[in-house]
Order: structure tokens, then C-alpha cells, then sequence
């Protein structure tokens, strides 16, 4: 102990020294040095935080190919405006916080990438339903900001949209419901029974919030799916 | 539980964490550098609804407060031991 009172360890003497007011540099040194400093981690920091949100970097894993090439059939990837909208633009927010929160909940993504939880074809379809019921709660909840990011109600032409379509937004901006109430397999192939767990996800997060009014839709998904479908292969060719 | 932690996170590198540390390191007085933090927490969260509270859960509120108060804290205990003035 008194060997300690004379001569701190080396942490000590680091601990003693950055907090030692500062002989040899100016304030004003100081204080640019950090500001540039400060700079270059921001941007460094933002940087590999977009390289987080590219489609190369999601299906790096190979267990996310199969949403890829569902995907890649569907109209965010291929339609006649040539505007994209990448894995990254459903799943991850733009809002600073919900992104940083969103990217430290997917370490959990790369814990399941080890434990190998959709490595093979059938674990993944046994898997799809509970993976598809995770990203409906938070879209629910998100009242579907991502969708919203690019897409707005407001921002519609009914009159040039399909009168179904058009019917239909109207019933959902009277009846307060969002986008992944009717639009379910927007990108991806449905699993069975998917209907009733959204619907169980549904009720659940209105327990959770109280009385509130969410309404699920009796509007056909599938259908919805079937339409795009014929849209897209009509556009390609196929 | 993931999203708890995720919550945190979000905070220490939003708003609440970096300016409420800033604000933090503006003054010596301990309770005045966490409430500025907690009043940063507070903001953020009901800025980013829409100042719709029916729109906030109050765990995020929470939180964001917490980490404010605790960023602001942090700061103060930085212009303590780091500056004479
Ligand atoms: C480390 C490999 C890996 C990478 C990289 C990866 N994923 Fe995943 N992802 C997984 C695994 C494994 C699961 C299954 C996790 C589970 O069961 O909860 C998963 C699940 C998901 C889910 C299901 C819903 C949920 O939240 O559980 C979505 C959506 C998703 N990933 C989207 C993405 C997007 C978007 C990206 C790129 C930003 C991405 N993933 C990058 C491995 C990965
Ligand atoms: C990056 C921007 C972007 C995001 C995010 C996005 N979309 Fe789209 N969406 C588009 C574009 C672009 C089109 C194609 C428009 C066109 O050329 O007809 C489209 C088309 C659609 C269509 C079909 C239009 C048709 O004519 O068949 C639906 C339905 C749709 N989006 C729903 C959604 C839903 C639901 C979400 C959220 C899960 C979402 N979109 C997220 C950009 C986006
Ligand atoms: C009440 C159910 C419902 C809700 C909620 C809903 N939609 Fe739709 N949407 C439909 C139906 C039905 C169609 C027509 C598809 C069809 O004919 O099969 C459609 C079509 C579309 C189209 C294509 C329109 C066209 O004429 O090409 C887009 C784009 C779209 N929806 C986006 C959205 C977005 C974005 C949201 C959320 C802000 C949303 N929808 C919410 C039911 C809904
Ligand atoms: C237009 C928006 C959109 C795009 C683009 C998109 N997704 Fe999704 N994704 C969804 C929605 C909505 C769900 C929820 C399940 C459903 O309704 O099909 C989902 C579900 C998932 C799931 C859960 C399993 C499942 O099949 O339901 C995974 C994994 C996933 N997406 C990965 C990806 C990857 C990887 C990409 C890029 C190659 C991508 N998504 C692009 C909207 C999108």
C-alpha cells in the first residue's frame, strides 16, 4: 500500500497525467485539435454506419438470401420510376436514435448467424413465421415509418390509382390504420398462417398500449401480392 | 431485453448523451448539469413523437431521461476534475 502512496502503477500515472493541466499546448491548439479530431471520428463513425445499411452488407450472410431473391421479384426492386428501395429502406430507420437502436438490437441477427438458427432452407421456412411477426410488431408500433419515408397518404392520387386501391386508403386514413396492416408480403413470400399471427400481433401490442384503436384489415393480402406479382412479371416479361 | 439495451444505446449517441454531456461540462453545479441532461432526454423523446404524447412509451421516456441525467452528470464531473475555472 505505501509502496503505491510513492510511485502510482502505470494507469495511475496515465489517469494523473491526462487530467494534469496542459503546459506545453495553447487553449486555442487544444481546442482545434479536438474539434478536427471530433470531425473525422463523426464522420468516420456515420460512415461505416451507411455501410451497415447496404444490400451487399445484408446479404453477406448468406441466410438472408433467400428475402433477396423474393424480393428481387417485386416491384421495390424493379419498377418503371427506376427508384429502389433496398433492404435497408423497410428494415432500418433513417431517425438518428431508432437507427442507432435498430442496429444494436441486430447483434442478434449475427448471434443467430453462428448458432446457424435458419441455416438451411427448411429451418428458414420453420423460422419465417417468427422472423415475419418480429418486423410486423415494429412496424405496427412505427405506425410504418419506414414505408412512410418514402410513401405518404397525403402525397396520393386517388383519382389516378386503381379504385380498389383508392377505396381502400381512404377506409385506412378514416379508420387510422397503417400501411402493414394490408400491405403484408410487400417484399417477401408469406408463410401459412400468417393472417392470424399478424392479428395476434395486433391485439397484442393494443394490450399493451391501452385502449386504443387498432383495426386489422379484412382486406386480402394476398391479393394485394398476386396484383404486384402480375404487375412486376408484366414489366419484365416473364 | 435487446430492446431495452438498443434503447440506451440510441440515447448515449443521440441528443441526450452528447449534448447533455456538453451541457454537463458548462457548469460545476452537480444538479443543474443532470437536470439540463434530464430536460435534453425529455425533449428528444417528445420531439422525435411529434410532441404527441400518445405517441411516447413511457420506458423510452424514461430512459432518455436517465441517460440525460447521467450524461449531464458525467459532463460535470469532467469540468470538475479536468479545469480550474
Ligand atoms: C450476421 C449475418 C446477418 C446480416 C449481416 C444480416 N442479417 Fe438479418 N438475420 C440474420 C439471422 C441469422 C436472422 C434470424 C434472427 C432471429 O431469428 O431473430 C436475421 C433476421 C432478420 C430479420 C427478421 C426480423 C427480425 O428482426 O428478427 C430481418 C427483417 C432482417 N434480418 C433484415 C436484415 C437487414 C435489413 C440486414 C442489413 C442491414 C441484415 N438483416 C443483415 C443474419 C444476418
Ligand atoms: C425507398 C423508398 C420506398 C420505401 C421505403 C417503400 N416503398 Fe413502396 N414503392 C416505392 C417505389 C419507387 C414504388 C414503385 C412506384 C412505381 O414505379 O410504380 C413502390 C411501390 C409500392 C407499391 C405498389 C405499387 C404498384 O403499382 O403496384 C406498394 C403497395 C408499396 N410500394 C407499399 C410499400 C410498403 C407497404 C412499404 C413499407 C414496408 C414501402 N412501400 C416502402 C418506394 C418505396
Ligand atoms: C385498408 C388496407 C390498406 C391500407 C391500410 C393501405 N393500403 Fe395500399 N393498397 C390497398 C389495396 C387493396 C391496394 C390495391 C392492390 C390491389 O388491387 O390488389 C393498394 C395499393 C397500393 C399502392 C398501389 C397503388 C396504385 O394504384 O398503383 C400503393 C403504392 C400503396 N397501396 C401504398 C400504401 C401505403 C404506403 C400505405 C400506408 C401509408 C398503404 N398503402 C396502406 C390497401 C391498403
Ligand atoms: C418494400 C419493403 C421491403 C424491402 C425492400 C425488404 N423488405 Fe424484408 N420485410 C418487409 C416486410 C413488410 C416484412 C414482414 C413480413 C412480410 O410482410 O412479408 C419483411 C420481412 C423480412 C424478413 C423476415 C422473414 C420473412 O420472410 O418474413 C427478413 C429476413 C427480411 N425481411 C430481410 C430482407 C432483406 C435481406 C432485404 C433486402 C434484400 C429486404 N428484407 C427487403 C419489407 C421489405
Amino acid at each position: 500500500m505505501s509502496d503505491q502512496d510513492k510511485r502510482p502503477g502505470l494507469l495511475g500515472r496515465i489517469w494523473g497525467w491526462f487530467w494534469s493541466p496542459s503546459g506545453v499546448l495553447s487553449v486555442g491548439f487544444t481546442l482545434i485539435v479536438g474539434f478536427m479530431a471530433g470531425i473525422l471520428f463523426w464522420g468516420g463513425f456515420h460512415w461505416s454506419m451507411e455501410m451497415t445499411n447496404t444490400e451487399e452488407f445484408c446479404t453477406g450472410c448468406h441466410t438472408m438470401e433467400t428475402n433477396l431473391g423474393e424480393y428481387r421479384e417485386t416491384i421495390h426492386y424493379n419498377n418503371h420510376s427506376g427508384v429502389r428501395a433496398i433492404c435497408s429502406d423497410c428494415h432500418v430507420p433513417k431517425e438518428w436514435n431508432h437507427k442507432v437502436k435498430a442496429k444494436v438490437m441486430a447483434v442478434k441477427d449475427v448471434y443467430h448467424e453462428l448458432m446457424g438458427t435458419i441455416d438451411t432452407p427448411e429451418k428458414y421456412e420453420d423460422h419465417r413465421l417468427k422472423m415475419a411477426s418480429q418486423t410486423w410488431k415494429k412496424m405496427k408500433a412505427s405506425d410504418s415509418r419506414e414505408c412512410r419515408n418514402c410513401h405518404n397518404f397525403d402525397y396520393m392520387d386517388f383519382t389516378i390509382q386503381e379504385t380498389r386501391a383508392a377505396k381502400e386508403h381512404q377506409r385506412a386514413i378514416d379508420n387510422n390504420m397503417t400501411c402493414i396492416d394490408c400491405h403484408q408480403g410487400i417484399a417477401h413470400r408469406l408463410p401459412e398462417g400468417y393472417l392470424d399471427e399478424y392479428k395476434r400481433v395486433v391485439d397484442e401490442l393494443a394490450m399493451e398500449k391501452g385502449p386504443k384503436s387498432l383495426k386489422t384489415a379484412d382486406a386480402n393480402p394476398g391479393a394485394i401480392k398476386g396484383y404486384l406479382n402480375k404487375t412486376t412479371s408484366e414489366k419484365t416479361g416473364d | 431485453m435487446l430492446n431495452f439495451l438498443g434503447t440506451i444505446a440510441g440515447n448515449i449517441l443521440g441528443l441526450a448523451g452528447i449534448l447533455g454531456f456538453t451541457l454537463g461540462l458548462m457548469t460545476r453545479n452537480l444538479f443543474l448539469a443532470a437536470g439540463l441532461g434530464a430536460v435534453v432526454g425529455f425533449v428528444e423523446t417528445m420531439g422525435f413523437a411529434g410532441f404527441d404524447m400518445a405517441k411516447v412509451e413511457t420506458l423510452d421516456l424514461i430512459i432518455a431521461i436517465g441517460v440525460g441525467l447521467m450524461a449531464g452528470a458525467l459532463g460535470c464531473a469532467v469540468r470538475v476534475k479536468g479545469t480550474t475555472v
